[in-house]
């Protein structure tokens, strides 16, 4: 019985499917508010679930001399790293379904594997732009998954716990936003920064390097990458939403929070422009990271942490 | 395909022909080391259409409208160079107010074209939201033409003789207030562009350009002002109603980035200006000029400002009712030098904002020109082109 | 040193609807002057031919069958027409003009696109006349 139980939370709710619809929901809502706040109207509700099931009816062009075992299967691991690391965060306003001590740490880590995924994919391709969208992929990467993951560890110093059910328990629905404001934006800019989105879109940069390393990508592959970046943004929201807004507890609650927080990344996202590698590199290492360093130290002291 | 992976091995990033960075196609390679541009060639010809020998099988009115068709966002500028010089060799003068619509539709095309080339910097440098709202406010100046000639690009405002419209009262209403309009969103635009931190990080130093480099690598219009090169065709050769309402020259020193935005944004206001007075003090006159048939032998030079630059026509006629020779000489294909030699030492990123930063305009570009090498002079005959095309693709 | 300078553009947009005219659901009224489709006063036209010989594309050609009857026919190819406007500033009679509502203009055959103005017989000599050269 429990392995049909978790059967189904594995593959319809809160993960699998249930993920990926939500996955396709969320690309919507982004791209309509960004649309909206562009003075434009913005795509239709169907539009990504169209443009998934259109990919995946494409044609798979496999380049040259590419290793085609890596080709096929690095999309393939991307979408099932992200899906992995949804089983440890609390959605919808159900209780995770797998959720141990130190999950947190584990979802982080599974949350960079995408990134990976993509850095590899490109370098594999051996294209022109695809070695510079890798290159830039992997530098954006080591500089802001360190202050990104200790923003997210923040509310876990406080709960002195790194299970991300028993931090949404201790937090016990009081919002982290107001004792950690600074790590609240560090994590909104980090997510930013892991989910390609502008002002950190060097990496896919449309205008320099085409698709960046996805360039060579055409279908199933690029389906599920696409798929695989809209789920990190579902889990990516929903981990900053329990972990600095008290989480959710029921699934209206999860859901207007967590709107509410992509309506911010949308404004960002349309308010700046891109950054070129070597500032965004810049603005992680010089500013961000400190501004999350004294964060840490002003946590510390105010929950007398060193007692 | 060996594609760098050696130590030290440049790179080279091929942009073109089919780019999101071109509008248009051309083709340009990089070589880099890591992100850092070292060297820079071009090749240029994939909108060529063949409009020059067109216009040597089509009586002088008919060849108006196919010299217009040489860009779309420029179009009424070269209706009006062709115009002007056949009008000078047939030895017609037009009435004040031709000139005066010419010209007024002239600076409506300018802020168009400008507002267009704002809009499609910013996507280039990534910032989408600027370029919607410039494209949003456009629209305007695009309805003001449409009611001006009933068309939103290639107007076709020009005769062999004048004009064919005029301006009613109420299309000098809805022109004082659309400009109005315009003025004032594109003081906020001037302040993004000056004042956004993020955007000046990609404008400010990038793309140097000393006025000495502006005049020995020839660039004209907005490229060769911002680098403080006082040059403006207007100016210095009026044409059009340009002497009667003058133009004053926008220039700036920096020879950035930043400095070719900023003169593009102030010749806006210029133009604005411009089209207040012209509007409020139209001129008196028929629109058309009788115009022979068969034009005077003779050859004749007619120089404009575009939008982009200095635009130059060169007009030879036989006394036929077909042109002998009409020779275009676009603007943007004297800019090209500075991109390519302004390019290096930059970053990867920054390769697409230079490029834009010209204005390029690729279908206007493709002409022959004729290189005079140390070595002699080297020209090609129908049946050599031939044969190199065949053996090129081979 | 300003960051999110669009902000106040981004606010206004969240209250004001979008620009985008949600064409063919609503259609704005079009200026004037708008260059459409050609229309031919075949009382003011005396036959000169003018608009043919400058027409740059070659969509008009004229035929005329008794000058002094004013039986003309002109044949008008839409596919071809460039909208330029020359045509009637050529005529000196002011019997072409393009000012008009019909600009939506496409069509999935060829047919429509080719027009015979003229009286009903004189456009029958001329397609009568046309077909017999090309058999």
């Amino acid at each position: 019985m429990s392995t049909l139980v978790d059967l189904f939370t594995l593959l319809i709710f809160p993960g699998g499917l249930m993920l990926g619809i939500a996955a396709l929901a969320y690309e919507w809502v982004n791209r309509k508010l960004v649309a909206r706040l562009q003075n434009r109207i913005g795509p239709r509700w169907f539009q990504p679930a169209a443009d998934f099931v259109k990919l995946l009816a494409k044609e798979e062009v496999l380049p040259e001399q590419v290793v085609a075992g890596l080709f096929y299967m690095l999309p393939i691991i991307a979408v099932a790293g992200v899906f992995t690391a949804a089983l440890s965060v609390p959605m919808f306003g159900a209780q995770p379904a797998s959720s141990y001590p130190g999950d947190l740490v584990v979802t982080l880590y599974l949350l960079g594997l995408p990134t990976m995924c993509l850095g590899l994919a490109g370098s594999n391709t051996l294209g022109r732009f695809s070695l510079v969208g890798a290159t830039r992929a992997l530098t954006q990467f080591f500089s802001y998954e360190a202050p990104f993951m200790m923003a997210m560890l923040g509310p876990a110093l406080v709960a002195q716990s790194w299970s991300s059910t028993e931090i949404v328990a201790h937090a016990g629905g009081r919002w982290l936003l107001l004792s950690q404001p600074i790590g609240f934006v560090v994590a909104m800019i980090g997510l930013l920064g892991k989910l390609e989105m502008p002002p950190f879109d060097a990496p896919e940069a449309e205008t320099e390097i085409v698709a960046g390393a996805l360039t060579e990508y055409s279908g199933r592959g690029l389906a599920l990458f696409h798929l695989a970046k809209d789920a990190e943004l579902v889990i990516g929201l929903a981990l900053i939403a329990a972990l600095y807004l008290g989480g959710g507890s029921t699934w209206w609650m999860f859901l207007l929070k967590t709107l509410v927080l992509l309506l911010f990344l949308a404004g960002i996202e349309t308010l700046v422009t891109r950054l070129r590698i070597e500032q965004t590199v810049g603005l992680w290492w010089r500013y961000v990271s400190m501004l999350v360093l004294v964060q840490w130290v002003v946590t510390i002291v105010w929950e007398g942490l060193l007692l | 395909m060996d594609n760098g992976r050696e130590q030290n091995e440049t790179f080279i990033v091929p942009i073109g022909p089919q780019h999101p960075a071109l509008k248009e196609p051309g083709h340009f390679e990089f070589s880099v080391d890591g992100e850092i541009v070292q060297s820079a060639t071009a090749r240029l010809g994939y909108a060529h259409r063949g409009i020059e020998k067109a216009t040597e099988e089509r009586t002088w009115v008919q060849s108006q409208y196919i010299l217009e068709r040489v860009c779309g966002i420029c179009s009424h500028i070269h209706a009006v160079a062709y115009c002007q010089g056949v009008e000078t060799l047939a030895g017609v003068e037009i009435s004040p107010k031709a000139m005066a619509i010419r010209a007024l539709a002239a600076e409506l095309e300018r802020i168009h074209s400008h507002m267009l080339w704002l809009g499609v910097a910013a996507h280039e440098a990534g910032f989408d939201t600027l370029f919607m709202y410039t494209w949003r406010d456009r629209e305007t100046v695009m309805d003001l033409l449409e009611g001006l000639s009933g068309n939103r690009v290639n107007y076709s405002v020009n005769l062999l003789g004048g004009v064919k419209f005029d301006v009613s009262p109420e299309l000098k209403e809805a022109i004082l207030k659309g400009v109005d309009f315009l003025e004032e969103r594109n003081k906020h635009y001037l302040d993004v562009v000056t004042g956004d931190e993020a955007f000046l990080r990609r404008t400010r130093g990038i793309g140097v350009m000393s006025d000495e480099e502006a005049e020995r690598l020839g660039a004209v219009g907005p490229t060769a002002r911002a680098s403080g090169v006082a040059r403006d065709v207007r100016i210095q050769a009026p044409y059009a109603a340009y002497d009667i309402f003058p133009v004053e020259l926008v220039i700036e020193t920096d020879g950035d980035l930043l400095a070719r935005f900023v003169v593009r944004i102030r010749e806006l206001f210029e133009s604005f200006r411009l089209i207040r007075e012209i509007v409020n003090n139209l001129p008196e006159g028929d629109l058309t000029v009788r115009m022979p048939r068969k034009v005077k032998a003779g050859e004749t030079v007619s120089r404009v400002e575009a939008p982009r630059g200095e635009l130059f026509y060169f007009i030879r006629s036989t006394g036929q009712e077909m042109a002998d020779r009409v020779k275009v000489r676009t603007p943007t294909l004297c800019n090209w030098g500075s991109v390519l030699t302004t390019v290096i030492g930059h970053q990867l990123a920054d390769v697409p904002m230079i490029l834009v930063g010209i204005d390029p305009c690729f279908s206007c570009n493709d002409r022959m020109i004729r290189l005079r090498s140390r070595d002699g002079d080297r020209s090609w005959t129908w049946e050599d082109l031939r044969r190199y095309g065949i053996e090129y693709y081979r | 040193m300003k960051l999110a300078t669009m902000f106040e553009d981004i606010v206004a947009s969240i209250v004001h609807r979008p620009v985008t005219q949600q064409y063919p659901a609503e259609r704005r009224a079009m200026p004037d002057g708008v260059r459409g489709m050609l229309t031919w006063d075949k009382e003011k036209c005396v036959g000169c031919g003018l608009c043919a010989k400058d027409c740059p594309s070659g969509a008009l050609e004229f035929f005329v069958l008794d000058r002094k009857e004013k039986k003309f026919v002109m044949h008008y190819l839409v596919d071809q027409c460039l909208f330029c406007g020359q045509c009637a500033a050529s005529c000196r009679q002011g019997a072409i003009s393009l000012a008009n509502e019909e600009w939506e203009l496409a069509a999935l055959e060829s047919e429509p696109f080719e027009h015979f103005y003229g009286h009903a017989e004189d456009v029958s000599t001329v397609v009568a006349q046309r077909s017999h050269s090309s058999a």
